[in-house]
Parts: C-alpha cells; structure tokens; sequence
C-alpha cells in the first residue's frame, strides 16, 4: 500500500497544481504567488518520492497501537484567547494582533503535541515523557526568556521614575538582597524548594508592580525634558545653552561608523576631512534624500556651535491683522554648544540639489564667514 | 473479481508504481548533480568568480583557490564514508549492534584536526580582510547609493582626476584602470549589496551607514554585477556594471559628463520631447542644466513622488549603456556586443561613443516608457500605495500617448 507520508505530500502537491491553475486562471501575473506555489509543488513532488522510497521509514518494530489516554487540555482555551486577540488586533493595533498569531500558534503546537502525545502508546507515563521530551526545551527557555523580559522591563519602569539617588539606593538594596538569598541558600542547601521558589516569585512579583506603578506615573521630570531637547541637535540654533546633553550618545559605534565628514572649527579656520580623501576640503559631497552624519570637532579655546543651513522654505505666517502670509523661513539644524576639545554630531537629510541660487552650506553660529559647501548633485 | 484476484493486482500496481517513482527518484538525482557539475563549465559566464581582474579580487582568488581544494577534498571524504556507511551498514534484518558510548581518542583527533585546518585557514582569511580593507591609499573616492532598484554613483569634487564639479551618474560605474577607487556606499530605503565579481568582494550598503568597497581594474573592460541582498521584487533586477577606463580615456568620460546642457534646437521633435519631459518626467528625473519656458531651473523633486526620494539623474544619459537600474541595454544588441566583446585597448573608445540614435534599443526604451511597471516588477501601482504615504517604489505607469513616446525618445537621444 502507498504509504501515510506518501499520501500527504502527493495531496498537498496535487492540490498546489489545482491552485498553481487556478492562480494562472485568475490572476494576469503571477509574480511571487507562481514562483511560493511552485516550489510548493517542486517540495511536495520532492518529499512524496521520499515518502514512496523509504516507506515512511518504516521499521520493523514500529509501534502502531493507539490508546484512549486522553487527558484534559488547556490548549483549546488559550487558542480562543489567541483568536480573540487575533481579531481585537484587527480593530485596535498591530501589536495585539501579532501577540494574537504568537498566541494561537504557540497554543496550536502545543495542542498538536499533545494530542500525538496522547496517542503515541498504550502507556500514559511513557506518553507524557514523550511530549516533554519534545516541547521541555523550548518552553523552559521562551518561558524563562519572557519571565526575564518581563521582570528586567519592569525594573527598568521603576529606574526612570525614581530620582538619580534614589535609583541608586535601589540598586544598592537589590543587590544586596541577591547576595542575601544566595547566601542563604548556600548556607541551608536544604532548604525547601517551594521556599526559594516563593521568594523568587514574590521578588518578581514586587518588581512587576513596582514597574506597574512607575509606567503609571511616568518618567521623571529631566528624562521628558531631555528628550524634548534631544541629544544630537539642539532646537534654536542662537547663544543658549543646553540643559541636558548626552555626551554618551555622542560614543555610539552606530554613528562613528557613518561620518560622513569630521568638521573641523581650528585656528578660526573651518575645515572638513572626508574618508578617502586625504587632504582638508572646504567643500563636501552629500548625497540627495539621505541621512547625513556630520561630527563636529571643536580645537580652539571657546565654546562654539556648529550650523548647517539647509535652504529655505515657505510657511505661513499669522500678520498683525490676523491674516496668513507666505514667508520664506530659513532652515537650519545645529549642533549644540560644543566645549573646548570636545566633539558632537549632527544628523539631517537634503532633498533638493544644490545650485547657485539654493547653497547648502555649514558654518559657526555668529561667524557665518567661516563656512564649507555642502554640494548636492 | 474475487477480492484475493484484487489485492494481488493492487499489490502489484503498487510494486510497479514504486519500480517507476524508484527509477524516476535516480534519474533526478543523477540530472541534479550532472547539473550542477555542467553548469561550472558555463562560458558565457560574466559574473564568474573565478575570473579576477584586479588587484582586490585577486587576493580573494588567492584564498579561495586552496580553501576550495581542501573542502573540496574533505567533502569528498566525508560524502564517500556515509555513502559507504549508508550501504554497507543499512537494515537488513541484522542484530543491532553492540551500543557503545564513544572513543575518546577518535573523537578528540576528528576534532583537532579540524581545528587545525580551520585555524590555517583564519590566519590567510584575516590577512585577506585586512588588505581588503584598507583605505589609506585610496586614490579615488566614488560614493555610492542603492535604492529599490538602481544604484546611484556620485564622484565628489577631485581636481586630481579633473573633477572639479560633481558628477552623478547611475547603472554604470565608470573609473580609471590602476587606480585604487574607494567606493562609500550607503542605501535610500532598505539593505542592498554591492558585488562586482571580477573586482572585489560583496560589501552591503545598509541605510544610516556608510561603508567602503575598494575597486581596481588591471585593464579597460565592462564588469558586470548584480545586488545580492535581497531587496524587494525586483531585487533580481538591480544589476550594475562597472567600466573600466583607461586614464586618458576617463579624462574624456570626465570631460563629457561636466560639459554643460545643450537644449535641442527649436522646431524640432527633440524640442517637443523637452517640454514633455519637463512636463512629466522632471517630478522625479534631474537633469542638470535643464531650465523650464520662464528661465528657472526644473529642480526635480523624487522626494515627493519616491520612497527612496531618488530617481535617476538623467544627464548625458546616452553616454550610459543601460537604463532602469541596469536592467535594460540602451544599445541594441549588435551594438552591445561591439563595446562588450571588444579587447582592451579599444573598449574605452567604443564606450566613450556612447549611443547614437542608430544603436539605440528602441524596443526597450519605448517598452519602458510606455509602462515600466510591466516591463520591471515594481511596486507602482497607485492603489496600492498606502503603506508608503502614496510614494512610488520605482517608476509608475504614466500614460503617456505614442506621440509624446516619440517625442521623449527624440529628446532623450540629444542627451549624450
């Protein structure tokens, strides 16, 4: 007789010729449906003559009996959470929605499992070893994977509420409490199970709640005020001051690989070095409709700020009699003051090409004579 | 039919069918490898990566060549021990054997040995990376830009090679022979790949990064390559070439793309292509010099209509042999073999003819502008532009009438 395996794949590629017809019926390009559904074919053409070959992998003493050992699963229950999820996302947002495919399809192959399980032989005990022989190491791992994400997420929550100090005593009190517990458990190595394992839960508990209660509240004052200011540009291009650079930021190895030129302010003079080319130039490439990395480097003595003007654009304007007004604004970013020494970035995007009547061009705020071309072919 | 008549006949019709499915089984396996075992000694094979023809992909050759012969040896030892193994040990009713837990000694040697060889091959690999990846001797700088589908080459100012203005070019890039060229590539939308075989290695252009490629040609020629990240549907489409010039002949291409724009002559059909091209195809093509009937420069704005915010500039496009990312030949055939097939020393004059309206692919060209969308998979279809605010991914159907088709054509050949 043809084989189980057999009989499946030749199904599933007797079907993907029906549907590779009907596509080519329906549809006037095929395009990536032709090409999915003919490697469909191609794999259950491929795997069917397996199944034919080897029979299966039939062995001699293949185990064929069945049992009735059904036992009770959760798994039809989370699968409708999973659906209900499924469709809310449909409504509400993508996250939910996606939450609700990982949900029904986690909960679909646990079902799967489990009702093979069941039936793999006349011995419950044999048959439980089985399934979790199969599912144990992935669920241990995700499960502790989603656990952790959980718990350190939360702590985190709790971290951007709390002030500076405050945050560091509850560093200072969770680390000694880790050192506390391990002590414990390994002075008392005895000690029950179900003790370490309450401690560890009420410790995640309360840090879950914890981070519950911070995203309630929200940041603190400083962080929502630094990322008003933001940490690479500064919002008004004149003499203030910053309140809250990240000087940190400014480290990051995404952005020192994507220079697009290192300016540098020295001798009053204003000048830019290019990867590739090895002498200074007053005048850079930048390329059209793409984020553009410039680090400024302060030499001198003062503090200063580097500006790029980016053209000119029309906004309306409210006049003293209420009415709207065409007026061209300048455009501009810039760096935020720069200490003696010090280096800070800039990043921004150039759509139009450049030409006589609309220079791009970088230069010092308040000495607008020290400047370097930006071209845009 | 008695029912025993019946299972015999089904058994046998079973046997026959699995003779048949058996014998059919061989076949594609012994079709598969005869193959995959031809294909190596293909001819016509432009993107060969056994065939370096620079000083960068020679040093990948150097390495490759006995990398390949000492897996190839081991592969082969391995693939004849568990065929061996498979016939000589496969069920056929015997005992099973005695299970032992393993031989220490054994395993221990299969591991070192390997280890050995791997560590021979890092020290060459390393070494290789390492002369790959240098950029103090760079002699030319190339930026380069990838976007779905096409890559875009800007040469920045560089008096040395008479560059003294800016030059943005796309599908082809041309650079000197003997001339350690650095290229900086980045991407517009999504990762792409930048692979030139015959020169160098794959490197990726990742958006929000710039990373560098070095290029060298040891003589004149055409190189072709193609993306190899996947990039989107016509990801397959997103070929490029890279021309290598002689220094004397680069002067020229140089020379050629910073000579200024010359509108065609008034009363002409060339002349009627201009204004259909200012009114339809400078939304998103540039072409440097090009001014509108009132005297101000047609600024194209791609930014607006693309999600890349990119499309060609099409400034001296004649001087290009290619179009729509290198897709398309702008030559006919015949004229392409020319230039293609040509030795070294006559290659550089023959590109630098660029195409006149008699090599010109007309086919293609007409094809294209009648609607690019069916001739290059592309996401242009207004109705479904949602998820990108309306922009195109490539260029989109535009209407146009077999007229203005003629008329654009008649102008675009003025483009040398």
């Amino acid at each position: 007789m043809f084989s189980t395996g057999f009989k499946y794949f030749f199904g599933v590629t007797v079907l993907s010729v029906v549907a590779l017809i009907m596509s080519v019926a329906l549809f006037e390009k095929l395009a990536l449906v032709g090409v999915a559904i003919s490697f469909l074919i191609a794999a259950g053409a491929l795997l069917a003559g397996l199944a034919a070959f080897t029979s299966d992998g039939t062995t001699r003493d293949a185990n064929t009996s069945t049992s009735e050992l059904v036992t009770q699963s959760m798994w039809p229950l989370i699968s409708a959470v999973g659906v209900v999820f499924l469709a809310l996302g449909l409504v509400t947002s993508s996250i939910v929605f996606f939450g609700g495919i990982v949900v029904l399809l986690a909960a679909l192959s646990e079902w799967m499992v489990q009702a093979w399980s069941e039936r793999a032989s006349t011995d419950l005990s044999h048959n439980t070893a089985a399934r979790k022989r199969l599912l144990n190491p992935i669920e241990f791992p995700v499960l502790a994977a989603v656990g952790l994400g959980v718990v350190i997420f939360s702590f985190s929550r709790i971290m951007l509420t709390v002030n500076k100090s405050t945050g560091a005593v509850l560093f200072i009190v969770a680390g000694a409490l880790v050192l506390v517990a391990g002590t414990l458990f390994a002075i008392k190595p005895n000690l029950k199970r179900s003790v370490g394992a309450a401690v560890c839960v009420l410790g995640a508990l309360g840090i879950v709640a914890g981070g519950v209660a911070g995203a309630v509240s929200g940041e603190r004052v400083e962080l929502v005020e630094a990322a008003a200011e933001g940490h690479f540009s500064h919002a008004e291009c004149g003499p203030e001051e910053s309140k809250y650079f990240d000087k940190l930021a400014e480290g990051t190895l995404s952005l020192r690989s994507n220079v697009s030129a290192i300016v540098v302010y020295q001798d009053g003079e204003l000048i830019a070095n290019v990867q590739g080319i090895n002498s200074p130039q007053k005048s850079i490439t930048v390329a059209r409709s793409n984020p553009t990395n410039i680090v400024f480097r302060n030499a001198t003595e003062g503090e200063f700020r580097l500006v790029a003007h980016l053209g000119h654009s029309v906004a309306s304007d409210k006049t003293a009699a209420g009415e709207s007004q065409d007026k061209s604004h300048q455009d501009t970013t810039c760096t935020q003051l720069v200490a003696p020494g010090a280096e800070q970035s800039m990043t921004f995007s150039i759509a139009k090409p450049s030409s006589a009547e609309n220079a791009y061009y970088l230069y010092i705020a308040g000495s607008e004579d020290k400047k370097i071309e930006m071209v845009v072919p | 039919m008695s029912r025993s008549r019946f299972d015999n006949l089904l058994s046998t019709s079973i046997a026959s069918v699995r003779v048949v499915l058996r014998k059919a089984f061989r076949s594609l396996v012994v079709f598969s490898g005869a193959s995959a075992v031809f294909a190596g000694c293909a001819k016509n094979a432009p993107q060969d990566t056994w065939q370096p023809k620079g000083p960068n992909s020679k040093i990948i050759d150097d390495l490759q060549q006995p990398v390949f012969a000492v897996a190839g040896i081991i592969g082969l030892i391995v693939a004849v021990t568990v065929i061996y193994t498979l016939i000589k040990y496969r069920d056929r009713g015997q005992p099973i054997p005695e299970q032992t837990h393993g031989k220490p000694a054994l395993e221990i040697t299969l591991t070192i040995i390997p280890a050995l060889i791997l560590a021979v091959v890092a020290v060459f690999t390393f070494g290789a990376i390492f002369k790959l990846a240098k950029t103090d001797d760079t002699e030319m700088i190339i930026n380069v830009t990838g976007q779905q589908w096409w890559w875009e080459y800007d040469y920045p100012v560089q008096n040395e090679f008479g560059i003294t203005q800016p030059i943005i070019t796309s599908g082809q890039l041309v650079m000197p022979v003997g001339t350690k060229v650095l290229l900086r590539e980045t991407s517009r939308d999504v990762i792409h790949s930048y692979w030139i075989p015959a020169l160098n290695g794959k490197r990726d252009a990742v958006p929000g990064r710039v990373q560098t490629l070095r290029l060298e040609a040891d003589e004149p020629g055409i190189f072709a390559g193609q993306c190899t990240e996947f990039c989107g549907l016509s990801h397959a489409n997103m070929r490029m070439e890279a021309v290598a010039l002689s220094k004397e002949d680069f002067a020229k291409w140089v020379a050629n793309q910073q000579a200024p724009y010359v509108s065609p002559a008034k009363d002409t059909l060339a002349k009627q292509g201009e204004e259909v091209f200012l009114n339809q195809c400078v939304r998103c093509h540039q072409v440097n010099g090009l001014v509108r009937a009132d005297g101000t420069p047609a600024i194209a704005a791609p930014d607006e209509n693309v999600w890349s915010g990119a499309a060609p500039n099409l400034s001296h496009l004649m001087s290009r042999n290619t179009f729509a990312g290198a897709m398309f030949d702008l030559l006919s055939k015949q004229c392409r073999d020319e230039v293609w097939n040509a030795p070294s020393d006559v290659v550089g004059a023959k590109y630098l003819a660029g195409v006149t309206e008699e090599c010109l692919n007309q086919k293609d060209l007409r094809a294209w502008l009648r609607n690019a969308p069916e001739v290059k998979p592309m996401y242009a279809n207004p109705a479904n532009l949602a998820v990108s605010n309306g922009k195109y991914r490539g260029m989109p159907y535009l209407a146009l009438s077999e007229d203005d088709i003629n008329k654009l054509v008649a102008y675009l050949v003025t483009l040398k």
